[in-house]
């Protein structure tokens, strides 16, 4: 019955209910967005650190990976010794380099990324074999269309330019072995692998035994904070980064956007609350006489409450579900805005749909929905029966 | 700039007892980065040892000046920081022989610029020349996304918005139903409302706006503030210019209109009498 | 005059008004027994304070102070729950407007004290429309409110005040939205319940409504100045 009067109360005044219900519509697809945004970068993030399993990275000391071109000396010794170490289980070298295709009369630059194969965690060969000969590459599509190539054929490659003698340096013919996809590249980024003694032979001098980046796998259930702090204390030229700080640095670069998705949501949150708090008071004011009947007829007062507060939680109820459909389309559409960001890897979803982001907007929009109708109810089931019935008898 | 960078490797362990190269006359001056010389304690008059590499042969060099970090968006998120060193001090230190990364070359007007720079294409092998212009686009690429992203939630506000708007404006002529009744069975005509619920919306929406911007411009101040303290840099993030002032009063008047007279719909659609009713 | 227990029993009962220009004494010491079974009109100037009277007695008022006891149960001071039940299971309340509830049909505003009480659906279904028929509108159940006349809503709202076999029945001014001879039968309804047994106070200054009562209570000022049975 008291059901009843509630919906009746929200069909009586169709227009407003249906718009108050699109209103939190476009709040709580705004909302879950945005708790979408907060978490999809940490977890995309740290899913594709651990894809390849390897949980910690080395840099040159005081850098991140790649994020500078600074390079870690003697490689091969530091690969030896953390072999060495019961814990670790595969060491991965990796030196990037910007390699310079020939293509006609012109180049196409490419990342290079140096490797060995056998440990390799960069890339995921699609179709050939790994480029674990001397001369050997795996270049990713983007590459390969650029300059027209099929496994099977050469590249002339070189590692730069000299001006003074007016010409290419560190220059190889390099054969195509495999197309690769390469998990840590941006879009449309061309790139190639190859074995890290090549890649490191063709960048001359500068390059001799050095890496980028080293990439640890641990035995599974091995303490990684522990391995990380001692191959920080063993090896002094290098950064130790776990996962977790790893995240945490991008996170941090990117904490505009975690900013962003907290106020936001919170004022996606508070629209939704003041939309509906303002229909539902205006609601139960138009409705104090009935009110007052109800009560003056022994209508308990948690009845009055139930009612009014069933009012505002409907509302946002069918008004987050809709959003909650409406979410994942905007969520999809600001994801592939964001995708164009320069310099992330392909795999980085901004916005990650997790059932946990869709609980928490609905918990989020049900708690306001029912807070919404708090001081409407309030009003409600406290007012002074006679009274209202009088004033209701003169207006 | 690869030089430069791998510096900051070195400095942080540019401690006393490095080997320095065989001393020129005096040492020479560097600047180094305001952020650096927070961070580190350095003050001008302070003497350092360059290093290329950690424990590496080192140059000493003298503090002689702090710099601020351009207004570069490209820079923004990088945590590296900066020194300069005069050219021929950091040729040898990092073992680059007479070489430089790319020279900046002034030309007279855009005209000169692209001539200047098709000249040195075809001329010269391993180089390539680029306008200023080309190097904004591609170091602004993240902000350009950003910004498309913020287009994008700005559209999806303003939809929210007028649902909003329009969503006050049903309950605020629902509530003075009778009234109007009543007006119109006095004889007051239908475009009178209607002319009054508009107005009152469109009032309703200037004062908001107003407030709005107000609110950005604050917002704003604060975004400016904070950012700049997180990133270390003079980069102004937000910027609540005339324009986009102009816009949004514009765009909540037209909102504000078009509710309003949706919502007056709602008041002159139905005969007066049917109003009393509930 | 029957042997029936009293009903209502109001000792110097006192409800005043704190305004802003200075307290209203809307009732000011009012002494009242009522026996079960009795059919009592309270007639007087407009604001005289009947209304002010009634309404305490169907507990949705509170007295500034005095005593009251309906059916052995005290309430003065009652607290708001326990008088929300007094007035769901005792007390039948039937107002000049009615005061339907629009959304709800004839059947389901009878049905909604019963529903209140935490009766079965087909019971109070069955109920209801036992008592739309006794107060002749056996055709209109599925109606709202919008779709009745003044005295048929007025008999819904009969209805409903009757739906919880309340022990009194009270009724403010409930000809005065009618016209004459909606109000007549109005007039022979009340009769009707009354003599099936129902306890009845109503305030009017119908007169018709009034001389059908047993014992009108004339009120001036907040008081009763005459009490008289017929
Ligand atoms: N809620 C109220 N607030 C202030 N004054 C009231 C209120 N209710 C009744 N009164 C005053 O109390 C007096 C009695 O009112 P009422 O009982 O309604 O009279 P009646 O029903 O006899 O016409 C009147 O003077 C009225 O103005
Ligand atoms: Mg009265």
């Amino acid at each position: 019955m008291i059901l009843a009067l509630a919906r009746a109360s929200l069909v009586r005044q169709r227009a407003r209910t249906l718009l108050a219900v699109v209103g939190v519509a476009i709040s709580a697809a705004m909302l879950l967005d945005m708790v979408m945004l907060a978490s999809g970068m940490r977890v995309s993030f740290g899913s594709l650190l651990l894809a390849q399993g390897f949980q910690i990275r080395l840099a040159p000391k005081g850098t991140l990976p790649f994020d500078t071109d600074a390079t870690i000396p003697d490689a091969s010794g530091i690969v030896q010794r953390l072999r060495a170490r019961s814990d670790v289980i595969a060491v991965s070298p990796v030196l990037g380099a910007q390699l310079h295709v020939e293509h006609g009369t012109a180049s196409v630059s490419a990342a290079a990324l140096g490797t060995i194969a056998a440990v390799q965690g960069d890339y995921k060969l699609l179709e050939g074999e790994l480029p674990a000969q001397d001369e050997e590459i795996a270049a990713n599509d983007a590459l390969l269309a650029a300059v027209g190539a099929h496994i099977g054929d050469t590249l002339r490659v070189a590692a730069g330019f000299d001006p003074q003698l007016r010409a290419y340096t560190g220059q190889r013919a390099l054969r195509i072995v495999g197309r690769a996809h390469f998990i840590y590249l941006s879009a449309g980024e061309r790139a190639m692998a190859l074995p890290l003694a090549t890649l490191q032979s063709m960048e001359g001098s500068s390059r001799t035994d050095r890496a980028s980046l080293l990439m640890v796998r641990l035995r599974a259930g091995a303490d990684v904070e522990a391995a990380r702090a001692a191959i920080e204390r063993d090896v002094r030229t290098v950064s130790a980064i776990s996962t977790a700080t790893a995240i945490e640095q991008v996170e941090q670069r990117l904490s505009y956007f975690r900013q962003l998705a907290f106020i936001l949501g919170t004022v996606s949150l508070a629209v939704g609350f003041l939309l509906v708090t303002t229909l539902v008071t205006v609601s139960v004011n138009e409705r104090l006489g009935e009110i007052a009947v109800l009560r003056a007829i022994g209508v308990r007062r948690v009845r009055i409450v139930e009612q009014i507060l069933i009012e505002g939680s409907a509302i946002m109820l069918v008004g987050a579900f809709l959003g909650l459909g409406l979410g994942l389309v905007t969520a999809r559409y600001l994801n592939s805005i964001l995708a164009a960001f320069p310099g992330l890897p392909e795999a980085i979803d901004f916005f990650l749909f997790q059932p946990r982001d869709a609980w928490v907007a609905l918990g989020l929009l049900a708690g306001c929905g029912i807070l919404a109708g708090v001081y409407p109810a309030w009003r409600g089931a406290s007012l002074p029966i006679a009274a209202t019935l009088r004033e209701e008898a003169v207006a | 700039m690869t030089a430069a960078l791998l510096l900051i490797a070195a400095l942080s362990v540019a401690t006393q007892g490095i080997d320095s190269l065989p001393p020129r006359h005096s040492p020479r001056t560097v600047a180094i980065d305001e952020r650096l010389a927070q961070d580190a304690g350095f003050r001008i008059g302070d003497t350092l040892v360059l290093a290329a590499t950690p424990g590496g042969a080192g140059d000493t060099v003298i503090v002689s000046a702090l710099v601020r970090r351009s207004r570069d968006p490209s820079e923004v998120a990088k945590g590296a920081y900066r020194i300069r060193v005069h050219l021929d001090a950091l040729q040898p230190l990092v073992g680059y022989g007479d070489r430089v990364e790319r020279f900046a070359v002034a030309t007279r007007g855009a005209a000169g610029a692209d001539s200047a720079r098709r000249a040195i294409d075809e001329a010269a092998f391993g180089f390539r020349a680029y306008s200023s212009h080309e190097i904004a686009v591609e170091s602004s690429t993240t902000f350009l996304v950003v910004s498309r992203f913020h287009r994008a939630i700005g559209v999806i506000t303003i939809v929210a918005s007028a649902v909003f708007l329009l969503c006050i404006m049903l309950l605020k002529v629902d509530e003075r139903r009778r009234d109007v009744a009543a007006l119109r069975l006095m004889g007051i005509s239908a475009r009178t409302i209607v002319r009054s619920v508009v107005l009152e919306s469109a009032l309703i929406a200037t004062l908001g706006s107003v407030a709005g911007v107000g609110l950005g411009a604050l917002v704003s101040a604060f975004v400016n503030w904070h950012y700049q303290r997180v990133y270390r840099t003079p980069l102004t993030f937000s910027l609540v210019t005339g324009e986009i002032v102009a816009i949004a009063v514009v765009l909540s008047l037209g909102l504000g209109l078009g509710a309003g007279w949706l919502a007056a719909q709602r008041l002159v659609r139905r005969p007066p009498l049917s109003l009393f009713g509930r | 005059m029957t042997g029936d227990e009293i009903l209502v029993a109001a000792r110097d009962l006192r409800r005043d008004y704190a305004m802003s220009a200075g307290v209203v004494h809307a009732v000011r010491g009012v002494t009242l027994d009522v026996r079960a079974r009795e059919y009592v009109a309270i007639v007087g100037p407009s604001g005289c304070g009947k209304s002010t009277l009634l309404n305490l007695i169907g507990a949705i008022d509170a007295p500034s102070s005095g005593t009251l006891a309906i059916a052995g149960q005290r309430l003065d001071g009652l607290p708001d729950r326990d008088a929300t039940l007094f007035r769901l299971r005792r007390i039948g309340f039937v107002f000049q407007r009615f005061y339907l509830m629009p959304v709800l049909t004839a059947l389901e505003n009878v049905e909604l004290p019963m529903s209140e009480a935490g009766l079965g659906k087909t019971e109070r279904r069955t109920r209801a429309r036992e008592l739309l028929a006794y107060v002749g509108l056996g055709e209109r159940l599925h109606h709202r409110p919008t779709e009745l006349s003044g005295g048929e809503q007025q008999r819904v709202a009969i209805a409903r005040a009757l739906a919880n076999k309340p022990a009194l029945l009270l009724a403010d001014e409930p000809t005065g939205e009618l016209d004459a001879r909606t109000g007549e039968e109005m007039i022979a309804l009340f009769e009707r319940l009354n003599t099936d047994g129902t306890t009845i106070i109503v305030v009017t200054h119908d007169e018709d409504l009034a001389r059908a009562a047993h014992r009108v209570v004339h009120m001036r000022d907040g008081l009763i100045v005459d009490d008289r049975r017929r």
